[in-house]
């Protein structure tokens, strides 16, 4: 069975291979630059070539999904389109074992590309994210890191159901994408700040926000703990400090004076250090999930599927 | 002896619509089947159900003594032939045959290679190029090439020109020759009383009739009579009835002899015998016979 199926994805197989071996060459070659750029005598500013590569960064958030479309939803819609169920599972082997070799090698494939392709690209974006970049905010964390491997299995999963369920391999494909992307980011919004315990972070209300953290929420506090809206803030502060239209550097008056009456911002983060916690705790949510799609894929096909 | 295909009571139903029930019928081994009916009466379900293809609703079917699909070793035994052939588009003939090979314990390696050369088969085309009749060839030789001991063909000449069909026929009727049982559902009674040995009619998703052709055509017969009134009782079990203004015409299921001078009595054709057990209408659940083969 693991002939048949090999020779069924070989092909797509070899174009995901041929795409890996190409970035991976490509980061690899260049990854020096970013040392000097991010090290202590480089200006820590990206140019030309090095933008683009950086957002393969974006591809690589988009591939689980696309993997999930393009090569879950057909795997068991395809066959009931062209009604090649009916040849395969006539033959001496169960379709318990047809399906479990079927889904076993597509995800060894999708895992060795999605996985490669993340392992090499947090590689080299460490020297970014030493100084610069935060790793747990959104859109880092799922360009860094071992999560990626668990938003690919879901996806898979995902797509795989929704295609032998609907049996029919374009809208199994829409149906995908639109499942995938709804149940990642009400994960990513709902249920990844209660992964890990956050840190509160006092800030100033008129500088920059917390380094390095994924900010949850920010409220503003006077001195007593008690919360003032910003609307409110500046007028009075403007009354108490007499600040008028007339002062030099109005947003500077504003800040010294918050400053003195003990005006701040106390935020919520999701703090860098909790970077690793947190890939492994929603890697588990989504292998998790996809295990329970898995099952109701086997379900469906034993009992629901002719 | 383990009958080929032994259904008792057997149904199943789509979302509520009833496709087979309250089927009984006995399949002899070492025979060539024909499953008979119209469009719509059961035919590639009951094959599905024989197969492991589709579990039953009720009821229950037993194939060579096991239960359908259930084990590598069962679904070894028999070949089965889907309706309109699918194969795989994007694989070459060389790659069917290795997937049957891999997929195959019982693979016959040398026999298929044989019908491939035999039938004209380039190892390098793709599926997705071979003609309809091709298309039946290459599938047919899948199912034939795990060696079973059941094959199973649903409507395997509906795609073939008039001479590919009489050629697939032979090699039917060879392979039946080697004592392999075959159940074939068609429309063309023709081609089944050519190959047939035995035949099972379907309607309305009832088994109606099931036996060897010659004990079939036997125990059936025409009778002419003058115009009898509707309920005037004829002594015998009247499948059909065609009334004129001066005759009725009875096809009768009964050896019982014909007494009134009056009557005249004709053997009937298979063709004839079908089509009047195809038009039955759909029976009352709770009168309908159980109908066992004859064999």
């Amino acid at each position: 069975m693991t002939w048949l199926a090999w020779r069924q994805l070989r092909a797509q197989a070899g174009v995901g291979f041929a795409a890996l071996v190409a970035v991976v060459i490509a980061l690899v070659a260049t990854r020096a630059h970013l040392v000097d750029v991010y090290g202590p005598s480089g200006n820590g500013e990206l140019t030309g070539l090095y933008v683009w590569l950086r957002l393969l960064g974006t591809v690589l958030i988009g591939l689980p999904a696309a993997i999930g479309a393009f090569w879950g939803a057909p795997m068991i819609a395809g066959e009931l389109e062209a009604r090649t169920h009916r040849l395969v599972w006539t033959q001496s082997i169960t379709r318990d074992r047809w399906l479990a070799v079927k889904l076993a090698l597509t995800a060894a494939v999708s895992v060795v590309i999605v996985g490669v392709f993340a392992a090499v690209f947090t590689w080299w974006c460490a020297p970014i994210d030493a100084t610069a970049a935060s790793r747990v905010s959104p859109a880092n964390f799922a360009q860094r890191g071992f999560i990626s491997i668990g938003y690919t299995l879901f996806a898979l999963a995902v797509g795989v159901l929704i295609g032998t369920v609907t049996r029919r391999t374009l809208p199994a494909m829409a149906a995908t994408l639109t499942a995938f992307l709804v149940v990642r980011l009400a994960i990513q919004k709902l249920v990844r700040p209660h992964l890990v315990s956050l840190a509160t972070v006092r800030t100033d209300p008129f500088g920059p926000g917390p380094r390095g953290g994924w900010v949850i929420s920010t409220r503003t506090v006077d001195a007593a703990g008690r919360p003032t809206s910003g609307r409110d803030l500046e007028n009075s502060l403007a009354a108490t400090c007499h600040i008028t239209r007339a002062t030099a550097d109005v947003d500077q008056a504003l800040a010294a004076c918050a400053r003195k009456v003990g005006i701040h911002n106390l935020t919520r983060v999701v703090p860098s250090g909790s970077f690793w916690q947190l890939q492994t705790l929603e890697l588990a949510v989504f292998l998790v999930l996809a295990s329970v799609f898995v099952a109701a894929t086997f379900w469906w096909v034993r009992h629901r599927t002719s | 002896m383990t009958a080929a295909i032994e259904a008792t009571d057997l149904g199943r139903s789509y979302r509520g619509r009833w496709a087979l029930r309250h089927t009984s019928v006995t399949v002899p081994t070492g025979k060539v089947v024909g499953l008979v009916g119209a469009n719509g009466a059961g035919k590639s379900t009951l094959l599905h159900l024989a197969v492991g293809l589709l579990r039953p609703s009720e009821g229950e079917i037993r194939v060579l003594g096991g239960d359908p699909g259930s084990t590598p070793a069962q679904l070894a035994e028999v070949g089965f032939l889907a309706q309109d052939a699918p194969i795989y588009g994007s694989l070459t003939v060389a790659d069917h045959l290795e997937l049957g090979a891999r997929l195959n314990p019982s693979w016959d390696s040398a026999a298929a290679e044989a019908r491939v050369a035999k039938v004209g088969l380039d190892h390098r085309q793709k599926a997705s190029a071979l003609s309809g009749g091709q298309r039946s060839q290459l599938a047919l030789t899948l199912a034939i090439g795990k060696r079973p001991e059941l094959l199973l063909l649903d409507e395997p000449v509906a795609s073939l020109d008039p001479l590919a069909r009489r050629e697939f026929l032979q090699d039917l009727m060879e392979l039946a020759a080697d004592g392999l049982t075959i159940v074939m559902s068609s429309h063309l009674i023709g081609d089944l009383e050519r190959v047939c040995d035995h035949l099972v009619v379907l309607s309305h998703g009832h088994a109606r009739l099931a036996g060897d052709i010659d004990a079939i055509l036997d125990e059936h017969r025409l009778i002419t009579a003058p115009r009898l009134r509707p309920d005037q009782p004829t002594g015998h079990e009247v499948v059909a009835r065609s009334d004129t203004p001066r005759q009725t015409t009875l096809l009768v299921r009964s050896n019982r002899p014909v007494l009134d001078p009056a009557w005249s009595v004709a053997s009937v054709g298979l063709e004839e015998l079908v089509l009047a057990y195809m038009a039955l209408p759909e029976p009352e659940h709770a009168v309908l016979r159980s109908i066992r083969g004859v064999a």
